[in-house]
């Protein structure tokens, strides 16, 4: 065992759950969604990007290229929230919010890829 | 160029053939489509209407092809009727004229051979991959397309015999291996069979007929002088033809099956490692033939009979040669004339010799030859010699102690001398040395490989195949040939592959040990299985798995944990001392 991978699996494996709690419900409902999950998983998926600095291997150049997908992403989701939410006080309109979430729904693809790579590479060592 | 004069040749039979029914076919729309503009027709008022041309023309184009619409654009007249009957006959019997000619242009041999050679020329200029030419598909041509396919490399095959070229078609090979039915000593059938090409690695040639196959070799060294020729050729005069060339290999079928012989009699180990190398059938390395000493018995004195008892003389060892037609040149040589039977080998003291050597050139005498000498000594050791790939069914259940087939034998030898050149090499060095030291590689490659396929591959240590461990060592640190061959899943295994050849600035080292530092530019021929070779790469690729296996510690992957690492690494320096 290796803190370096410990740490490393936590944050992906972190932003996929996440960015699911996030996705998870009625796709134009704003009350199933909830804006600080949404907020939280930017933020560990810019760790993991982080983390992912640095690793000169095949792997890790298309690990470090589906973080930054998802990053890109999550925050054009959060964007798309801070513009819907600025004219209503009653939260985004369901319009804005099938946007909000199809987007995060893609950033939530990129997460699966990425920790699919990280597994795949994992059992591929076998050790 | 060469494929220009190949279409001109097509053209040229195309245009005579087809020029008469192509003009008649002209001739005959042309009267019809006339006479059909000509010729008036009547409209519903009953006014005078004539057909315009290009309505002549569709209707003749579907009344010759008898598709036969109707009367468009309206109801003809008689005078129309009666033309369109005389348009009908003509169409169709110019149309069969010309079909039938298109048909007897298809079936002219020359225009299949014209065409088959522009097909062959253009396949293989569209070759990316490294290919070799085979001259002459007999037994040994295709054992090795066989040999040669296995390891997935392609070949062009070159014979003049057209049955030959069908076999070709009908075999099942992993790569694509076009052939030509031509005479390859024919400049042109050698450039169009790719000898300029830069993928092609070697000519090998090997007809029956020698004087053709000294023409090939001159022709492909004058075409592509830079190219490897390996040419078979057993006379003396032929070969010093050949060495004349330069950089042509000569392959001399006797006296490599009369070499692998020898060896199987004076050295069964290395005769086993051989034979493992080769992947031959039936051989279990470590488990070497029990040949028994003494003298023995040669039958059979042709060519091939002259090589054997050349090596048999050079390694000491008395034979008794049985044959019709050897002549007595030295006192010392016991000859026996005659055909080897029960009287002849009798004569020959078969009750007190080591084995027998059945080595006609009749697969059926040297059949008859393993059955009388079974029976007259029950124990003696048998080798027989089988000339003909088909009677091989006959040979399995004959169960000689050792069966050697001459086209097999030479199709290995040259697969060797293509695929990995360095292996004979060393055969040859182990043949010189003590048999301690092929027994003590005989036991690593079956600890190491055990009862898998051995697989050889050549590692060079440069910058395109081996990043990793070129950056390495690069850096100036040294790494040792043991380090590189740990397991990358756990160091305390070793890959299942043993080094057997380093090369160094064209020194070769022969099975070099573990603590040898290997260096940039380093070529390495290892044997083991296929799966160590993509274990061994991916180590030699991957900066932190070569640093596992080298020091059995993990090194932080990313910018941030080196950074931690370091900063835990300061901390723990500065606080020792105090």
């Amino acid at each position: 065992m290796n803190l370096e991978r410990v740490v490393f699996g936590f944050f992906i494996v972190l932003a996929l759950t996440l960015n699911f709690v996030f996705v998870m419900g009625e796709i134009d409902n704003y009350q199933h969604h909830n804006v600080w999950i949404l907020t939280i998983a930017i933020l560990v998926n810019l760790i993991a990007t982080g983390l992912k600095l640095g690793d000169r291997t095949q792997v890790g150049a298309l690990l470090l290229a589906a973080s930054l997908v998802a990053d890109l992403l999550l925050i054009s989701a959060r964007v798309v929230w801070i513009i819907a939410d600025s004219d209503t006080a009653s939260g985004p309109s369901p319009e804005a919010m099938v946007s909000i979430v199809s987007i995060a729904g893609g950033a939530l693809v990129a997460n699966i890829v990425s920790t699919a790579i990280l597994i795949g590479d994992t059992l591929m060592s076998r050790r | 160029m060469a494929s220009t004069s190949e279409l001109d040749r097509v053209s040229m039979v195309v245009l005579r053939y087809m020029r008469k029914p192509f003009f008649a076919l002209v001739l005959v729309y042309a009267v019809g489509i006339i006479g059909m503009a000509l010729i008036p027709g009547r409209d519903a008022d009953g006014n005078a209407e004539y057909m315009s041309l290009f309505h002549a023309f569709y209707f003749f184009t579907y009344t010759a092809t008898t598709t036969g619409f109707g009367e468009i654009p309206g109801a003809f007249t008689d005078e129309q009727r009666l033309w369109a009957i005389l348009c009908l006959y003509m169409g169709v019997i110019a149309w069969l004229y010309a079909i039938g000619s298109t048909i007897r242009l298809l079936q002219n041999p020359h225009f299949l051979q014209a065409v088959n050679e522009h097909r062959f020329a253009r396949t293989v200029r569209h070759i990316s991959e490294p290919f070799f030419i085979i001259c002459g598909f007999g037994d040994t041509g295709s054992l090795l397309a066989r040999g040669l396919s296995d390891h997935y490399l392609g070949a062009v095959i070159v014979d003049s015999d057209p049955e030959r070229i069908k076999a070709l078609a009908l075999r099942d090979y992993r790569v694509k291996m076009p052939g030509l039915c031509a005479d390859a000593s024919v400049p042109k059938h050698l450039v169009d069979a790719g000898v300029k090409h830069p993928c092609c690695e070697a000519v090998v040639i090997l007809n029956n007929d020698e004087d053709i196959n000294l023409k090939i070799a001159v022709m492909a060294k004058f075409l592509n002088p830079s190219v490897r020729v390996i040419c078979r050729s057993t006379s003396g005069r032929h070969q010093d033809h050949l060495s004349a060339l330069g950089g042509v290999t000569n392959i001399n079928p006797f006296e490599i099956f009369a070499q692998l012989l020898s060896m199987a009699i004076t050295d069964p180990q290395l005769h086993n490692l051989n034979s493992w190398l080769v992947r031959a059938h039936g051989f279990e390395l470590g488990n070497p033939l029990q040949v028994p000493g003494g003298d023995w018995i040669l039958c059979g004195y042709g060519r091939m009979g002259r090589w054997f008892h050349k090596y048999m003389v050079d390694q000491g060892i008395n034979s008794v040669i049985i044959d019709p037609d050897a002549e007595e040149k030295d006192e010392s040589e016991h000859v026996i004339h005659g055909y080897a039977g029960s009287e002849t080998l009798k004569e020959a003291g078969i009750e007190n010799v080591a084995g027998i050597i059945a080595g006609t050139d009749h697969d059926s005498d040297n059949l008859s030859i393993l059955m009388s000498a079974r029976r007259l000594n029950p124990d003696v050791f048998v080798i027989v010699r089988q000339n003909n790939h088909e009677n091989q069914l006959a040979f399995d259940a004959a169960r000689a102690d050792l069966t050697l087939q001459s086209s097999l034998t030479t199709a290995r030898r040259i697969l060797k001398f293509l695929i990995s050149p360095l292996i004979q090499t060393l055969i040859d060095y182990l043949r010189d040395q003590e048999p301690a030291q092929t027994e003590q590689l005989i036991h690593r490659l079956k600890t190491a490989v055990g009862e898998q396929t051995p697989h050889l591959w050549r590692v060079n240590l440069c910058e395109n195949e081996t990043g990793a461990a070129t950056e390495y060592l690069g850096k100036g640190k040294t790494l040792r040939l043991g380090d590189i061959l740990k397991d990358p899943r756990n160091r305390s295994d070793l890959l299942s592959c043993v080094p057997l050849m380093l090369q160094r600035d064209n020194d070769s080292m022969m099975l070099p040990p573990d603590m040898e530092h290997v260096r940039a530019g380093d070529e390495i021929l290892f044997c083991g299985t296929e799966q160590s070779e993509s274990l061994l790469l991916a180590t030699l690729n991957n900066p932190y798995t070569l640093h596992y296996v080298v020091t059995g510690t993990d090194v932080p992957r990313a910018y941030f944990f080196s950074w931690l690492t370091r900063m835990f690494n300061k901390t723990k320096s500065s606080a020792a001392p105090a």
